[in-house]
Parts: C-alpha cells; structure tokens; sequence
C-alpha cells in the first residue's frame, strides 16, 4: 500500500495504482482527460490530466504515474487549472465547434470540459480552422468526422489492442494528422460500435443513431443483453417508450466496458413491425384480432380441458418465466410433457471474444430447471396421435425446423404465446401477445451461471401481456398453485426453486450479478 | 598520441580517402577495439567512458556511461542503435563524421555494443542523406570482410550484427523514442516515459540509442585512455565538440575545438569573423532549438555546456548559426516556426495544435496584419506548450520562439501597422492551409 496525500487528503491506495484512478477516486469524479482509458494503453497524448506533485519540477500527467508513498498530489491548483485550460484551448481551436448538428452533443468530452476548465471567451472564427473531411462512412456501422477528432487515439488502441483488427491508424503529421482507414480496409468488425462508444468527441458516431435523438432526452435503463448467452451489461437508452439504442455497461466479471455489434441491433426486434400487439384467434382459416377477455377465455377453456398436452418453450424466457411455465404445464399436462425448447435451437459460430455460439440468453436456466430440450423427429413423434394441444412459449421452433409446420398443422390446436408473428404464429389457433425483455423486469443465467437481473425500460405495446403475470393468473385459475402476486414475491419463490436464500434475488442482488451456489439445492417434482 | 592534438574526430574530415578502412587502419584504426575486446571487460569499457566524462552529443547532453549504465544487468538481449537522423536546423557534424570517417563511428558503435552487451546494432542514417547510406553500408561491409564485424570478432567471443537503416525523413525519429518506433514499423513518433529504451526500447527489449558524435568519441577514449581525452575540454564539459557552423562568417563549415573555449575566439580566430559588410546581430548556438543569444551575450561566453547553460541557452547538436544585421529576425523565426510546424508528429496536443498556432501568428504578423496583442497571445501561446508534451519538440519551438520575442521585440512591434483595423478579430489566424 501507497500513503500518500491528494488535495489534502491522506489516503491510501494498492502499490501500482495508477495515480489517475487515485485522483479520480479521491475527487469523486474524473481528472479531465480524453485519451485515457481503463481498459486501453496508455497514450499519453491529450496532456488534460495534469496534476502536481510536490517537488517535480514540471506538472505529470496522471495516467502515466503509479502511486508512490509520500506523494502530496494536486488536482486542481491554480497552476494545473490554467494548465489544463490552456491545453483546452489547444484542443478547440481547430474543432469545427458543430454541436448543433453534431450527435455527440450533450455527452461530449470537449463540451463537459469546457464547461468544468474553459469558459473563456472564444475568438475563434468559423473561417479559420484546419479543414478535413466530414461524414466520411468508414464501416456499416460507423461515420467518421476528421474535424471533430481530437486524435485520442483510443479507437486506434481499441482496434490495435481489444479486436486486433487494426482498421484505423493516424495518417500524416502535426496539425494534418488524421484517423483514417487502413488502405484496402473497413472498419467492419463485430465490435466496430465501441469506437463509438470510446470517442470522447464526435469524431466516431453511430451510423443507427445518428440525428434520432438529442441525448439529453433519452433515459437510461440497465439491463442485460438477450442476444447471446454472454450477458453482457448493458443500458437501454430511450424516450416516449421508443428505444433508440444500447450501450454497454460496465461489468468486468462478463464484457468489461464493450458488447458487441450484433447485440447493439438486438433493440430493433422491439420495435419490428412484426411485433404481436393483440391476441389473435384462427377464424374461418384466417387469424383475427379478439378482444382480450375472448382471448383469456379461449385460453382458460383449452388449457382447462381434459386433452393431451405438450409444452415448449425457449431459453430466450426469463428464469422467473420458466419457474411459473415448469409449475403450471407440469400440473396441467404430465410432467414429462413439458420441454425447454428444440435443442439446437440459436446456437451458432462465436468469435474469441464475447459473442458467444449460444446465441439464447438462458439456456443455463433451463439446464438447473430440468427442463430439457427436445430434438425435431422426437417431437413429431410426440405429436403424433390424436386431439393433441401444444402450447408454445417464445421460440420459433418452425424456422428453426420447417419439417414441424406440417407435424403443427396436424395437430387439433396450437397455442402461441409470443412476441412475433414469426413462422410458428402462422400454424397457431390462438395466440396471446407477450413482451419482450425490454418491456420486462427479469432474471437471465449466462454462460457462466451468473444470474443478472434487467429491467423494464419501455411500455409494452397494445394488449401485450406482462409474461410472469399472464402465467400466474393461469396459476390461480388452472391449479391449486398460491401463485406470486408481486415481483418480490415470484423472486423469493425462484430463490426457494434454486435453494439459495430467499432474499438473494430481490435486495440482495448485486448489481454485477452473482453466481450462486446450488449445492443445497433439492431437485424439486417434475424434473425427467 | 595522435599527432593533431586537437583532433579527435575530424582528423580525416576533408580527405579523399578518409573513408577507407585501408587508410583508417592505417591510422590506429580499429586498434581501441583490438584493445577493448582483449584487454578489457564490457564493464571496464563503460567506465572509462563514464570516467571521461563524454556527454551525449546530439543534444541533451547527458553523460553516455552513465545511460550504459541502465541497462539492466540480467537483460537477455540488448539493442544499440547509432543515431544519426540528424536534422536540427543548423546541424550538419554527424554526416561529416559519416562522410568522411565512418570507420570512426563503426568502431565506436562496436565498442559501445561490446560494452552494453549488445548484439545487434543499427545506424539509423537520416533519409535525406541518401548517398551517405552507401557510403556507410560500403565501410560496414568492409568491417564484416576484415573481422571487425561478425561472429567471434578478433577472436573474442564477441558477436555483433550491424544494420544500416534509411529513416524516412521525419525530425522526430531523431528523438530516440520515435527513432525505435519508425525501426519497429510503427509511425515514427515517441513513446511516453517512463519506461526508458535504457529499459525498454526496441522489441520492448533495453536499447541504447547514441549519437553519431558521441559514438565517434569512443575509440580515442579507448585507445587513448581517459586523461588523454580529459586534457581537452572542462572538468564537466570534457573532451572536444565538432560545431557546424552557418552563415555570412567569413569561413563557415565544421570545426573541433575543445569544449570551453570562448565564443569571441572561436568566431575570430576559427571563422574569421564576419564577411565584409557585415556584422554580427545574434548567434543560435547549439541548433535552431536553443535560445538565441545577441551579439554581445555570444561574445561573453565560453562554448560548454554549463556556460552556455549559464547563459540562457543550450550547447545542444553544436549547429551554429551566425546571423548579420542585415538578416530580418521575424522572417528568421517565420522559417523556423514553419519548420516546428511541419514536422510536430501531432500526437500531443499541445505541440500539434501550439506550433501550427505560432507559426500562423507570425506570418500573420509578417503580413502587416497583426496587433499589439499578438505579441502577448505568442507569449500565452508558447506557455501553454511549455513542458507538457511527450518530448521535447514542442519545447524547441517555444525556446526560439520565445528568445527571438524577447531579445529582438522592436523588430516584431515595427510590423504592427498603425493602420490595422481595430475590431473583433480571431486569435487564430485566417485559414492558411497551405505549409
């Protein structure tokens, strides 16, 4: 450990720390800075995180000092102020100064800084700066502005150091120098939208979310990604129950600061215009709009008669979805006709670094509930005789398998509980609109079996049901099951199915998630 | 004992045939490294040399053994490069040494290399010197064939690879940072330190980069013996410096005298005084980096380095530059502001932004278009560049600049035309792209 002092205050810190995140710990807020980034090189560059220390004859950056004993550490006397508004100046002068049009704006490192540091009185006329280019697309995903860059060069780093890939380097030299694109190439990887993320300025912006919103009227929300089973933390950013986009959040136990491209996109589905917004009855061979009591009705009286039933679901549920699905489908039809889903189902390629081959948020879920997946030909055989009911929740087992649309059409009634009019609504009698996770508060299990909670960031649309509710009101109207009445309520519930403590779940749960220890778990009924 | 006292480094310098290793052998060539390899350990080499007191010559002038000296003791490899991007302003000694010599500084590096234990050794020849890169490859392969390079060389166990290496044309990659980096592959700018080449250089292995002259030094030291060199020079300031000098002096060039002697001797007995007609306004001692001095100041000084410290300025690369009355000092500082400007590598913002920012104040000035203000904004400027950068570029244009601002402020207040506008105006100047 390192005493040492920093504005006045004897502190602590790990030999090795570097001073920066000392400082910044210490002031409760960052130094001022640009280039330096946790989880990147250091560069050295911008020079904004000057502070003094006592007996150096010249002001150190702190991103390239390790914390010493006895170090007495400034951050914000009079000379590292004028320091750092000097070097401000220095970044501004040939930066175009287009907030107005510029996506950044609101959350922008020049800006925030210059609110905090600079404050002096422009003289800087439009006419007189260095011009390069604007609005240069360099990928699928990214649009760069040469103007806007204050050569950080932490998207250089990122792409040099996190994905290899290398497709941006600095061209030219001095006050000409400029990101560009290596010769030959695009900035066109699965993880091109963290240079985005990672640009302190305009210069990078999303190709998806330029001019859709101001930032200052977006609202965030955490939650967890569903687009594969990696979960990494995210925010979903959003306005008037529309999502404009998602961010990573940091969570160093699963994705660090990054997620990638695929999972950025994963927000659109929300809004698909496929979306299922009314429960719909199969009349006459065609699917109509019903009211929502017919549709509870038809629900109530299917599922209440005494018919042979299967059930399937998907690992795209979340884990309190699958307690409530396994307790009521292995009440109403026999246990062993209640499946997790089609094995197989999402899983793909991965790459080396967070988008995994099990692109289904939840499979470990259905994996410590039992419920177990079930191969195509076998469910067509299950299928197979008479007055059969099948229900379906979530999934899309016909694209996935087109051989079971014959094998459905065969079947005397399908139930879809779903979000999607997808190619498994189509052989459906009824169906029941169900939210998707940004609509949801919820529990996913990744990979690694780490529970992590998301929450509800938009309203859901029309009739849409909230699932877990939908699914205990069958409960109470199909079986002897107390069903939960309260979010609180079903956590505890899925902490007791788990064997953990039952607050685990509800105040307990820390914001990176946790994995738990299902030792003294007691495989309750049901279970093949 | 050397014939030309003193003489160290330029004993061959203006002969046809200096360059040969036919005539360098000739000349004791190649015998401090004989003596090296067979009667001295790396360790006994690096002290003598620390003992000598021979300071780096390219400009900082920090003490060479002592720089040997960090390289950690248990290091598997060990990278030597000879430096010699020379491109200061005003500094051309380094290409005489390779020029006329190489031999020299072949030797010299081999010595170096045995001393720091290092392997493999690069001379990194600036690219505008192209024909020197022949010349220099044509001496290393004459080293190779004759066994002064090579496996076993002499006989002692000793390996040693030497690598002539064209840069590309870029001021920085003489900062020895930048120079490992442009070797590397990388863009030729430099690293943030810690950590030191010393420690970490090429291939993130300890490397010691040295300059052309400084490395030239090394053979005499050797063969010579540490008092031998320390007759010549100051007790801090040892040895001899080649100086380069420019300018309407009656006899410009390249000379070696003994650090400490005074400037007033050197300008009248070496270059002969000024031309006829002309006289002497300033002198930019040690490249166009260092603070300028005024006639008078120059002709109090000794030529070391803790005068010319005391002086206000630095002895720096040695390249002189005598400037006459009738030269216009803000056109002067105009070139050398353009020159920072144009080869700032743009990595810090400070000396990315700051030169180009000077360089545009004072052609604005030069224009008739500037205010009494400007002279201030280049002062504020040139604070704001001061000491916060990753090397010292942004440093070396602020010294000129601020120096020039200082000494010769009526030249600058007399393009203020009292008929400017008066009126909002930029402190930037207007868009000049051009460089």
């Amino acid at each position: 450990m390192a005493k040492l002092t920093i504005d006045g205050k004897q502190v602590e810190f790990p030999d090795g720390t570097r001073l920066f995140d000392a400082c910044s710990e210490v002031r409760g807020e960052p130094l001022p800075h640009f280039c330096y980034h946790p989880d990147l090189s250091i560069a050295g560059v911008c020079r904004l995180c000057q502070v003094e220390i006592e007996g150096m004859p010249k002001l150190t950056i702190a991103c390239n000092t390790t914390v010493r004993d006895d170090m007495v550490v400034h951050t914000n006397s009079d000379k590292v102020k004028k320091s750092v508004q000097k070097i401000l100046e220095m970044h501004l002068i040939n930066h175009p100064v287009d907030c107005p049009i510029c996506d950044q704006a609101g959350e922008c490192g020049l800006q925030d800084q210059y609110m905090e540091y600079g404050l002096y009185e422009s003289e800087v006329s439009i006419a007189d700066k260095v011009n390069k280019a604007k609005a240069e697309v360099i990928g699928p995903h990214v649009i760069l502005d040469k103007e806007r860059c204050v050569l950080c060069t932490r998207c250089t780093r990122f792409l040099d150091e996190i994905t290899g890939s290398r497709e941006l380097g600095i061209f030219n030299r001095g006050d000409r120098a400029e990101i560009g694109v290596a010769p030959g190439k695009e900035l066109n990887n699965n993880y091109s939208l963290n240079t985005v993320d990672i640009c302190p300025v305009g210069a990078l912006t999303s190709r998806d979310f330029r001019f859709q919103k101001r930032v200052w009227l977006l609202r965030s929300t955490p939650s967890i990604c569903p687009g594969c089973a990696t979960g990494c933390n995210i925010r979903v950013d959003h306005e008037a129950d529309r999502i404009y986009r998602l961010k990573p959040r940091r969570n160093n136990e699963v994705n660090g600061p990054w997620m990638c491209d695929l999972g950025r996109m994963e927000y659109k589905l929300v809004h698909d215009e496929k979306r299922l917004k009314v429960p719909l009855l199969r009349q006459n061979s065609e699917l109509e709009p019903i009211l929502w009591q017919q549709a509870w009705s038809e629900l109530t009286t299917l599922l209440g008669g005494e018919v042979a039933g299967v059930a399937l679901t998907s690992a795209g549920q979340t884990l309190e979805e699958l307690v409530l699905y396994r307790l009521l489908f292995g009440d109403i039809f026999a246990a062993d006709r209640v499946w997790g889903g089609l094995s197989g189902f999402g899983l793909k390629e991965s790459d080396d670094f967070l988008l995994a081959s099990d692109r289904m948020p939840n499979r470990t879920s259905l994996t410590w509930l039992g419920l177990r997946e079930i191969k195509p030909d076998d469910l067509s055989q299950k299928l197979s005789g008479p007055a059969q009911l099948v229900v379906i929740y979530g999934g899309d087992p016909v694209t996935a398998d087109s051989k079971l649309e014959s094998t459905l059409a065969d079947c005397d009634c399908v139930i879809y509980l779903g979000t999607h009019l997808n190619a498994t609504a189509c052989t459906a009698n009824l169906i029941i609109p169900v939210s998707m996770w940004a609509e949801k508060d919820g529990l996913f299990v990744n990979k690694q079996g780490r529970i992590q909670t998301f929450h509800r960031a938009v309203s859901r649309p029309g009739e849409t049901r909230e699932d877990w509710r939908l699914l205990a009101d069958l409960l109470a109207e199909l079986t002897a099951h107390q069903p939960p009445t309260s979010l609180p309520q079903l956590r505890r519930l899925v902490a007791e199915e788990l064997g953990i403590k039952p607050t685990s779940l509800v105040s307990d749960l820390p914001v990176t998630g946790f994995i738990p220890d299902l030792s003294a778990r007691i495989p309750t009924g049901g279970d093949h | 004992m050397n014939q030309n006292v003193d003489h160290i480094l330029s004993t061959r310098f203006g002969r046809k045939d200096g360059h040969l290793l036919s005539v360098y052998e000739s000349e004791e060539g190649y015998q401090a490294l004989r003596k090296a390899l067979t009667q001295m350990s790396p360790l006994q080499v690096t002290e003598a040399v620390k003992e000598a007191g021979l300071r780096g010559r390219g400009g900082a002038g920090f003490p060479a053994g002592v720089k040997w000296g960090f390289v950690p003791q248990d290091a598997d490899q060990v990278y030597f490069f000879v430096n010699a991007d020379e491109s200061e302003p005003g500094t051309f000694k380094d290409r005489y040494c390779l020029d006329y010599d190489p031999h020299m500084t072949i030797e010299g590096a081999i010595i170096s290399c045995y001393a720091v234990n290092a392997n493999l050794c690069f001379i990194y020849i600036r690219g505008e010197f192209g024909w020197l890169v022949d010349r220099v490859q044509r001496a290393v392969d004459e080293a190779y064939a004759a066994g002064y390079l090579g496996h076993n060389i002499l006989g002692s166990g000793f390996d040693l690879e030497m690598i002539v290496h064209k840069g590309a044309g870029a001021y920085i990659c003489g900062e020895e940072t930048g120079l490992i980096n442009s070797v590397e592959g990388r863009k030729g700018q430099p690293s943030i330190k810690p950590p030191f080449p010393a420690v970490s250089g090429f291939l993130g292995k300890p490397t010691i980069v040295n300059n052309v002259e400084t490395v030239a030094s090394v053979p005499y030291i050797i063969r010579e013996g540490v008092d031998a060199y320390r007759q010549y020079g100051t007790e801090k300031s040892a040895g001899t410096k080649l100086w380069s000098v420019s300018g309407p002096v009656k006899k410009p060039g390249v000379y070696e005298v003994p650090l400490g002697i005074p400037f007033r001797d050197f300008f009248y007995e070496y270059l002969g005084g000024m031309v006829e007609g002309e006289e002497l306004k300033a002198v930019i001692v040690g490249g166009s980096s260092v603070p300028v001095l005024t006639a008078s100041e120059a002709m109090g000084v000794n030529l070391d380095y803790e005068a010319l410290a005391q002086a206000g300025t630095m002895l720096g690369s040695g390249g002189m530059i005598i400037v006459p009355q009738s030269a216009d000092m803000v056109e002067l500082i105009q070139v050398l502001m353009h020159f920072y400007f144009d080869e700032s590598c743009g990595q810090c913002t400070p000396c990315r932004e700051g030169t180009g920012w000077l360089y545009k104040i004072v052609k604005r000035l030069r224009k008739g278009q500037g205010v009494q203000e400007d002279l201030d904004l280049l002062d504020q400027v040139c604070d704001g560049m001061s000491g916060l950068t990753i090397c010292p570029l942004a440093y070396a244009a602020v010294m000129p600049m601020k120096s020039f601002l200082e000494k010769f402020r009526p030249e600058f207040g007399a393009l203020i035309k009292e008929t400017t506008p008066v009126g909002p105006r930029s402190r930037w100047p207007m868009g000049e792209q051009e460089i």
